[in-house]
């Protein structure tokens, strides 16, 4: 089960499970101190172990790096 | 490939592209997809091991090799009850800005213990494992270092494999 922010290299790799969002490199489960996120990556990776039906299958996740980064904003924010 | 739900697109297209023509033949591509393994039991039964070239490994551990000019095929053992303050990145090819403050955007050590802890996996293996991506024989990563790590994940037990390239 492979988690990939770059969905062309995963596609030429061929694991047999990915799940793909599109983060920055590094960022694969999101942005600092967003656990909520950093535990949503991982439990679409886990459900995709179970669904999946033919290898090769991409997961997409339908969130974006903005999101992702206005939530983490807000986190910070209320961490201060 | 197939998708389940609307398709955004990566943040940096075309990087297969871009790196292997900066460093030809150093990208991995296969024909073939390798075939579904089914899990063999639920999640909340089964251990789980993370495999990861973040780089990330304990303190006082042989740093890997990051300015080798034809990379590091060599691995390190994370031990999954390690705490974030206990581990240090040695890799340079990725943006670490984020994981220096929280290590669990690239390394989510601290999630998966809290899963275990919450019945959602039924446990971790011993060790996690990590090396770094930069490496430009993929044969030998394929023959070597990947062999290696497949061999160390199976003695320890893995029914299911995270696995994250960084």
């Amino acid at each position: 089960m492979s988690l990939s922010v770059a969905r062309d290299v995963s596609e030429m790799v061929r694991p047999p499970r990915v799940v793909f969002a599109p983060f920055m490199m590094g960022h694969h489960f999101g942005v600092p101190f967003h656990r909520e996120l950093q535990r949503r990556m991982i439990f679409e990776a886990l459900d995709h172990l179970v669904h999946a039906q033919v290898s090769g299958e991409t997961r997409v996740v339908p969130v974006t790096w903005a999101q992702a980064r206005s939530e983490g904003r807000a986190i910070e924010e209320r961490m201060k | 490939m197939t998708e389940t739900s609307s398709p955004p697109e990566q943040l940096r297209s075309r990087l297969w592209h871009t790196i292997n023509e900066r460093y030809p033949g150093s990208m991995i591509s296969k024909d073939d997809a390798v075939p579904l393994a089914p899990l063999r039991k639920p999640t909340r039964e089964s251990r789980l091991t993370f495999v990861s070239t973040a780089g990330v490994q304990p303190k006082g551990s042989l740093p890997l090799d990051t300015v080798h000019p034809v990379g590091d095929y060599t691995f390190r053992r994370v031990p999954s009850t390690t705490k974030p303050a206990d581990l240090e990145i040695h890799q340079i090819k990725y943006p670490t800005v984020g994981a220096h403050r929280d290590l669990n955007v690239i390394f989510p050590i601290e999630r998966l213990q809290e899963l275990v802890a919450e019945g959602a996996i039924g446990g971790l293996t011993r060790s996690f494992f990590t090396f770094i991506g930069y490496n430009m024989d993929p044969d030998r990563v394929e023959r070597d270092l990947a062999v290696s790590i497949a061999n160390a994940v199976q003695d320890e037990e893995a029914d299911i494999a995270l696995m994250c390239p960084a």
